[in-house]
């Protein structure tokens, strides 16, 4: 019944949020290159990304099509998606002058950053969610104030020759206590002469805290801000953007934001939120996954090698629009958060499923963590979130994937027991569990849902002979039969190549759909039950 | 095994200067990746030849992103060896790892007059399903001049050869 409330309570806030949709039908577009050169193209598209969250805080009004070799693919393919589904009828706008001809009035002033100290680009779009402000460097001022926009702040000077743990402390003295704490935006990522904040539309809309503190310990001033900020964000808060290339890693940061019950969405180039977070799915619309087998069913392995494909990364940044894709049986891990920030990208990919494309929840929970660095009274709160997305999308997999000991995607990937032990409790109506990134040796079966981790990970650019090969070699060292071989699938791997690879390989080998696969799992454990172990390498041990 | 112990400390204190004079395998070579098999899960290897004797040390210095890892196999040119770790350049995304406790019992004879090193190994490796026996063949062969290194090697379980080029590193580079 404590199921069938939430589930009701959570629909209630899909149909609040689709109030937005059935009042704007027209909207405006804009496409970029893909020049985010400091010295080019970048400060006219941070003005952009202002004006952007400011012109869609009240109504979904701008939307940005990025050119198809941009990291998230799909804004195009959702562009049309808006238009067909959703009967958005857009006008292009070409130009900054064009558009902010159209939306200057959404913002009140510009705040000026300073292009030679990169974290003002930070302070100053924090003052734009808190003082509807355009962002602009000094070349920009003209054109805002040729649309009757008055400066509201000038970051020139303010922060010379301070360090960046300097300057984010003197920004949160004066913003943080007006900033949201149900979120905050890590806008690293690209870093130098290159920067994308394609995120920062969202984050101005939301009222977010901007920075690119580092979780990296040697950079002790910069973590203990970042701690400070982490801890005081509200219970199951999120964490939006990316770490920043030049100062840390992946894993640092999210290991540290997972020690607070925090979750990750990425990355700091996802665009288009402030838009997409105020549509929700089409009348009538209902998540069917297309299952392989019943939910009940029991197989029967047979004496050979089962191998299924999983891709995660998010579908957004997968191949889904490249050739290939229904070709072999394909699990995609999707975002579930984007349930709530994303619904009609969900929509347009469950819409464009083959059959052979099957959806896994991920990764690790409602939001990318690392489960073993979860405190443990949050954990049932998280997980509880994650059943009830992975309802409404009728996933009955979770992805689960914990890098904080791992070097990038090798090294130690593993779950403790007890955090298997906490998965297996939370989930009890699962089909079952995949584990890793790169591969891991994390493996369960308990009643009927095997916890199965990846053998193998695909490099895109590891030539497809010597992938060949690598399966052959694991088929060869796993001599029992039945032989589970989970593969993952990095984003960017062509599918048509895969299919080649699966020619090459040797013995009676059958590709499964994941579900199927894992039910063959459950009928016969040739795989041994293991759990991280204390004295298995790690490259980093965490922050407590 | 006891004599290996007894004469590693000299070896690890011989100069390479001093055994390059000895022999023209010893010194440190770094791999071509352009002429060699794909590395997977590596962004560079140098391999770190001495010799003291019988003794061979292979000296594996690898990179990874930010990561550095170093490992010695020693082997002996006349009699078996059986080493407690010994190191493997595996391809890391495959979920192979050196089995705990494994111990692995190596071979090695110097063949063609000198300029090519024969190191056959047999070597425990955890796998999914528990535990398998990885049996390796590998040959060092030195290329005319002696400026490259060519390192062949075949596994029990894998049907193509791995080959990979090395080039002598000198002082300057």
């Amino acid at each position: 019944m404590r199921r069938l409330l939430s589930l009701l309570a959570f629909s209630l806030v899909l149909l609040a949020a689709g109030r937005a949709e059935t009042a704007a039908r027209s909207a405006f577009v804009m496409r970029w290159d893909l020049d985010w050169q400091v010295a080019g193209g970048l400060p006219e598209k941070v003005l952009l990304l202002s004006l952007q969250g400011l012109a869609n805080r009240t109504a979904p009004q701008l939307y940005v099509v990025h050119p198809p070799e941009f990291q998230w693919e799909i804004t195009a393919p959702l562009f049309s998606f808006y238009e067909r589904k959703h009967g958005v009828k857009f006008t292009e706008l070409k130009t900054a002058d064009e558009a902010l001809t159209k939306f200057a009035g959404a913002a009140k002033g510009y705040v000026v950053w300073d292009p030679a100290i990169p974290a003002t680009m930070n302070v100053a779009l924090t003052i734009a969610g808190l003082e509807d402000a355009l962002v602009v460097t000094p070349a920009l001022i003209p054109l805002t104030e040729k649309h009757g926009l008055k400066p509201i702040d000038d970051l020139r000077g303010r922060y010379t020759g301070q360090s960046d743990a300097q300057i984010y402390s003197d920004a949160v003295a004066r913003y943080w206590s007006r900033c949201s704490r149900d979120s905050i935006m890590l806008l690293g990522g690209h870093a130098g002469a290159v920067r994308q904040p394609a995120v920062a539309d969202w984050g101005i809309r939301q009222k977010m805290f901007f920075h690119d503190l580092s979780a990296n310990p040697k950079h002790p001033e910069e973590l203990a801000l970042a701690q400070r900020l982490l801890g005081e964000l509200h219970p199951g808060a999120t964490v939006f953007g990316w770490h920043s290339y030049a100062k840390d890693t992946e894993e640092q940061w999210t290991t540290l934001l997972s020690g607070y019950g925090l979750k990750m969405e990425g990355l700091h180039n996802l665009p288009n939120l402030s838009f997409n977070c105020q549509f929700t799915f089409t009348p009538g619309f209902k998540f069917t996954n297309t299952p392989h087998v019943a939910r009940d069913a029991k197989l029967t392995a047979d004496k050979k090698v089962y191998l299924s494909f999983v891709q995660s990364d998010s579908i957004g940044i997968g191949v889904w629009t490249k050739p290939g894709r229904g070709k072999l049986p394909f699990a995609w891990q999707v975002t579930m958060n984007w349930t709530k920030f994303s619904p009609a990208a969900l929509e347009y990919f469950h819409e464009s499923a083959t059959p052979n494309d099957y959806f896994i929840g991920g990764l690790s929970g409602p939001g990318y963590m690392y489960p073993n660095h979860i405190p443990a009274d949050r954990f049932p709160g998280l997980m509880k979130e994650a059943r009830e997305l992975m309802a409404v999308l009728d996933e009955h997999i979770l992805e689960i994937m914990d890098n904080s000991a791992a070097d990038g995607n090798v090294g130690n990937a593993d779950l403790t027991k007890e955090t298997v032990d906490r998965y297996y409790a939370a989930f009890p109506d699962v089909i079952g569990f995949i584990n890793g990134y790169g591969p891991a040796r994390t493996r369960d079966l308990r009643d009927t849902r095997p916890m199965i981790s990846y053998d193998y990970y695909i490099d895109p650019r590891r030539p497809r002979a010597e992938v060949a090969a690598d399966l052959n070699e694991l088929i060869a060292l796993n001599a029992t039969r039945p032989y589970f071989l989970l593969v993952h699938v990095r984003e960017s791997n062509d599918v048509n190549s895969l299919i080649e690879v699966v020619k090459q390989l040797d013995g009676p080998v059958e590709v499964v759909p994941l579900d199927v696969f894992l039910k063959l799992a459950a009928s016969n454990q040739t795989y041994t039950t293991r759990y991280q172990d204390p004295a298995d390498p790690k490259h980093f041990h965490g922050y407590k | 095994m006891t004599r290996i112990r007894r004469l590693l400390p000299l070896l690890l204190l011989l100069p390479l200067a001093a055994c390059a004079a000895t022999s023209p395998f010893e010194g440190r070579w770094r791999l071509d990746k352009a002429r060699s098999t794909a590395l997977d899960g590596w962004t560079a290897w140098d391999l770190v030849i001495q010799s003291a004797g019988s003794l061979v040390s292979l000296r594996h210095d690898m990179e990874w992103r930010s990561s550095r890892h170093s490992a010695t196999n020693t082997i002996d040119t006349t009699q078996p060896v059986t080493l407690e770790s010994f190191f493997r350049v595996e391809q890391r995304h495959m979920a192979l790892y050196p089995a705990k406790g494994g111990r692995t019992t190596a071979r090695a004879a110097w063949l063609d007059a000198g300029r090519t090193l024969r190191v056959e190994a047999d070597t425990p490796i955890e796998i999914s399903q528990g535990q398998a026996n990885m049996r390796l063949y590998l040959e060092y062969r030195l290329v005319e001049g002696d400026q490259a290194l060519v390192l062949i090697e075949l596994h029990s379980t894998r049907s193509q050869p791995l080959v990979y080029r090395f080039t002598r590193v000198t002082e300057t580079k």
